[in-house]
């Protein structure tokens, strides 16, 4: 193991409880190379997460502090610790597709809204997997899973014309990006854009779940097989030199039909304040006794500040 | 002059997926004959020459187990 992740994880949790094969530590693997990329330490990140999957491989191997909010209720808990943290500490929440998406999308849209300064890492690996493969909000139409026996015969937020991160563009987000787990340098980078927007960010990483998604879903069991079909999510015309078998699998779900946007979705940085700092200098109007003190001596400084 | 890399691959720690196998351009892996304590069948660096430095194999790997490092000359 290299320095990178004796840096920055509890050598307790690694090997994480993850399937072998499974999508969710490239992601991991890229937001470590982001923070580290930008110099921050152990001690500049808070790291949270829902449930699932994506979370409990993620939050607790963290060596600096972590924490696990209810499904769907991290994002009313990190604005809560916005509200009360100094502006450098950094919240990093690293969530699952049915967290974000499904249960905790109020709390998400009001986030953005606020335009609260945090990173939603959603690693999206098509459904409910951690529960043993249910559809969700992003699973492919016609996918077969474990409540979808005849196919899914409805569109979720991920579609030919509906794009959730549309929704948390109107909803007010200053930064949205979408890549693939195994996107590089591109993703790394916008990782960094995100942690470096005073504001709310939110990445999209689509990720190979093989335990659920591919064995059931695409039917198949062979690893590299199915990471193939996920490089073909953003580029239907990969992999045809792959034989039969890789068609077999696109035949069965078309990667084509989503046609998403990959990359960079949309910045607008620092363009609208952060609603954590304008209570904090809202609630300081009224107890001027709490206000950073502007000058020494001051009240507020903690010397002689009673009459 | 030629750079040169060494791959270090955790034993223990591999989930034995195959995805570096796979990734790299150079052939570099060979499928491992033994088990680890977790029962996952690991790869083996078996033509560390030939690596490029490329850090694909790095980036592929969902674990944190591989590292591709250059040798000082
Ligand atoms: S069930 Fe799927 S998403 Fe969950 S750890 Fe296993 S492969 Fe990954
Ligand atoms: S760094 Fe590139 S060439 Fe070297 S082993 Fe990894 S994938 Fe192969
Ligand atoms: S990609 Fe990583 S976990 Fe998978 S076989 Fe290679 S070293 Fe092991």
């Amino acid at each position: 193991m290299d320095g990178l992740f004796q840096k920055y994880l509890r050598p307790k949790k690694i090997p994480s409880t993850a399937c072998s094969g499974c999508g969710l530590g490239q992601v991991h693997k890229r937001v470590l190379l982001a923070i580290d990329g930008l110099g921050l330490g152990v001690q500049d990140v808070i790291w949270g997460t829902g449930i699932g999957c994506a979370g409990r491989q993620t939050f607790n191997a963290w060596k600096g502090d972590n924490f696990a909010g209810t499904h769907g209720r991290v994002y009313a808990l990190a604005a809560g610790l916005r509200m009360a943290l100094p502006k450098e500490k950094k919240i990093v929440l690293t969530v699952g597709d049915g967290d974000a998406f499904g249960i905790g999308l109020k709390h998400l849209l009001h986030c953005a809204r606020r335009n609260l300064d945090m990173t939603v890492i959603v690693a999206d690996n098509f459904g409910y997997q951690s529960t043993g493969g249910q559809f969700g909000l992003t699973t492919p139409p016609g996918a077969v899973t474990d409540s979808s026996p005849y196919g899914l015969s409805e569109t979720g937020w991920l579609g030919p014309d509906l794009d959730v991160l549309e929704i948390l563009k109107a909803a007010g987000a200053t930064f949205l990006a979408r890549h693939l787990s195994l996107d590089g340098k591109p993703s790394v980078d916008n990782l960094k854009l995100a942690l470096l927007n005073p504001g709310f960010s939110l990445v999209h990483f689509i990720f190979p779940c093989v335990t659920h998604f591919g064995a059931v879903s695409l039917a198949e069991r062979d690893k590299p097989l199915i990471l193939s079909w996920f490089k073909s999510v953003f580029n239907p015309a990969y992999g045809q030199d792959r034989g039969e078998s890789f068609q077999k699998l696109k035949d069965r779900i078309n990667p084509g039909f989503l046609k998403l946007k990959r990359g960079l979705y949309h910045d607008a940085s620092g363009s609208r304040p952060d609603y954590s700092e304008l209570l904090k200098a809202w609630t300081d109007t009224f107890r001027p006794d709490r206000a950073a003190p502007k000058e020494p001596g001051r009240a507020g400084s903690g010397e002689g500040a009673e009459p | 002059m030629d750079e040169t890399f060494s791959i270090e691959l955790d034993f223990e720690a591999c989930k034995g997926c195959g995805y570096c196998l796979e990734t790299c351009p150079e052939n570099v892996f060979d499928p491992g004959p033994e088990h680890n304590a977790k029962g996952y069948r690991p790869p083996v660096v078996a033509r560390p020459n030939s690596c490029l430095g490329c850090r694909s194999c790095f980036m592929v790997c969902p674990d944190f187990c591989l590292e591709v490092s250059r040798v000082p000359d």
